[in-house]
């Protein structure tokens, strides 16, 4: 009954969505009665230190031809090891990694694969629940026998579970895979901010910024937040932004525990990008807005005015 | 050179959807269109076409859906379409999809392989990386740019990390993110040639796969309702103070 958790290194520990992943995969151990193991590929190994208290085991897959990352060699080094012990659950935090590789392993290893999950609990079975239909309606999944592959949402699980008295570190050396895919070019992201689809706080515009300037708006109430920025499609659109930020149905999924949206309407193609965020503020010159439906609380004004007033009161709090 | 693209029937998105009584089942308006990320594939399969010369023919797997799908294909200049259509993929989880789909490819063989990112009802994008698995193809996922060369693929990806740009030799499977190629709006003689197209059916037997069990659903349930929203009007500034009180003191998220 081992639960499996793949981790992400990231600034010399690893990403907030693997730690949430460990702990709820400790609170369910306790209950299944199964060991929590963590495995680390190639370049995210190398902090695996910082995993001791996080699993009952630490299961490192080393290899020179798995640093840095390549879909060809992982697939190929984590095929062989889920192979091998065949866990009853295998964890991932939903990235582009994840969404590279669950799919693959599924296919190779014959096992169950879900992704975007929200929830995962214990009731004799494994229940892992997701959302269906763009958010409309949720999913709740009995995992069988065999392997499960499941991906969730960062935020979705409080990270305090209590840690393991003792954790053993193994190694395992991959078989060399040859990777098919080419690398030309890269060009790193550069942002001081946490990323938009793990931020504990997003803030989010659209066209009721009026023009591209005002975006500096969101970024100054994000640094105050400590949180990251999102637009919505009409912005991408009108150019003014990348559509890397953008949040709803043909950008990001986001799920944190803040999200401020100003200049959003509230169409369907947004609202699915952010209805699982715990508490929504809506600020909108409409008071009819769609948007102040999937609110917890709404402010009727003009996002010009109400940001800096917003960001100048989280500052005067903070400070 | 053949492609292939891989399509899904959903929802469309103003559907209504409803959950039974007692979460057992869910009930969803009979509003179906071809998924966004697909046809973003199929509109890059057409320009791929028109580059290099070949033939697109759009490919979907259900039991009794995706005519609609491989139609909007057809409509916007798809040389051809293929169904799996098998009463077992009612339900059916989404490596039996891909199993379906990607005997049919291997029946066919192509030198690409597109599909959209994920669809617009479930987001799971396993489809499009699990049939290159099961067809021994690289696959690159999310591309936003591609250009053909002879035998490769040249293509551009956002990441977690930032912007990569990568080379695949074909035949390998792409999937398509938004800015990829926006999707042509078909000609009305299109459209109405494809409304009475009949694509060719294969069933699982047909093509050599067991009838998948279906995935264990325990149950359904709407989305978490909110309570009603508290509007706060007034003076910017009186107003942000008054929130911020409440993020800290009632909501606790600051």
């Amino acid at each position: 009954m081992s639960i499996w958790v793949l981790c992400e290194a990231r600034a010399g520990g690893y990403r907030p969505a693997t730690l949430e992943l460990l702990s709820q995969a400790r609170r369910l151990a306790a209950a299944a009665g199964g060991p929590v193991v963590a495995v680390a590929v190639g370049d995210d190994a190398g902090a695996a230190q910082a995993l001791e208290g996080a699993a009952h085991r630490v299961v490192t897959v080393q290899g020179g031809h798995l640093s840095p990352y390549a879909a060809d060699p992982w697939v190929g080094a984590l095929g062989d090891v889920l192979a091998a012990e065949a866990p009853r659950l295998v964890l991932f935090g939903e990235g582009t990694r994840s969404r590279e590789l669950l799919p693959r392993l599924a296919a190779r290893l014959g096992a169950a694969a879900f992704t975007n999950a929200l929830g995962l609990e214990w009731d004799g079975g494994f229940l892992l629940t997701r959302p269906v239909y763009g958010g409309k309606a949720y999913q709740t999944i009995r995992c069988g026998e065999g392997t499960c592959l499941a991906a969730f949402r960062p935020n979705s699980f409080d990270g305090g579970a209590a840690p393991v008295p003792e954790t053993a570190f193994g190694e395992v050396q991959a078989a060399a895979v040859p990777n098919r895919v080419e690398v030309l070019e890269q060009l790193p992201r550069e942002s001081r901010r946490v990323p938009l689809t793990e931020a504990s706080q997003v803030v989010t515009g659209g066209r009721g910024l009026r023009a591209p300037e005002n975006l500096a708006l969101l970024e100054d109430l994000a640094d105050a937040l400590g949180g990251a920025v999102g637009v919505s499609r009409a912005v991408v659109d009108a150019g003014w932004a990348d559509h890397a930020i953008q949040v709803g149905k043909s950008g990001k999924t986001v799920s944190p525990a803040l999200y401020v949206v100003a200049g959003v309407s509230g169409a369907v193609h947004h609202t699915m990008g952010m209805d699982t965020a715990k508490v929504v503020v809506a600020i909108n010159t409409d008071p009819k807005a769609p948007i102040f439906a999937y609110a917890d609380y709404g402010v009727v004004g003009d996002a010009l005015q109400v940001l800096p007033a917003l960001t100048a009161a989280v500052r005067k709090t903070a400070g | 050179m053949k492609i292939a693209v891989l399509v899904k029937e959903v929802p469309d998105l103003e559907a209504l959807v409803k959950v039974a009584e007692g979460g057992a089942s869910v009930e969803v308006e009979k509003k179906r269109c071809l998924s966004f990320f697909d046809e973003i594939a199929v509109e890059a399969a057409l320009r791929a076409k028109a580059a290099r010369g070949g033939s697109v023919v759009a490919i979907s797997a259900g039991a009794g859906t995706g005519v609609e799908a491989v139609r909007r294909a057809l409509a916007m200049g798809a040389d051809g379409a293929l169904l799996v259509d098998d009463p077992a993929l009612g339900g059916a989880d989404s490596l039996a999809v891909a199993r379906a789909l990607a005997a049919l490819c291997r029946r066919e063989g192509f030198d690409l392989v597109l599909a959209g990112r994920q669809a617009t009802d479930d987001e799971a994008g396993l489809i499009g990386p699990m049939v290159a698995e099961l067809l021994g193809l690289p696959c690159v996922i999310g591309v936003t740019a591609l250009e053909l060369e002879d035998g490769a693929a040249r293509v551009s990806r956002e990441t977690d990390r930032g912007t990569e740009v990568l080379r695949t030799p074909l035949p390998a499977l792409l999937t398509a993110e938004k800015g990829l190629a926006e999707p042509r709006v078909p000609q009305v003689m299109g459209l109405m040639k494809a409304m009475r197209a009949q694509p060719p059916k294969v069933t699982l037997a047909e093509l050599g796969l067991e009838a998948p069990a279906p995935t264990p659903v325990a149950g359904y349930r709407g989305p978490a309702k909110r309570p009603p929203v508290k509007l706060l009007e007034g003076e910017p500034a009186t107003v942000a103070a008054e929130l911020v009180k409440s993020l800290r003191e009632e909501a606790r998220v600051l």
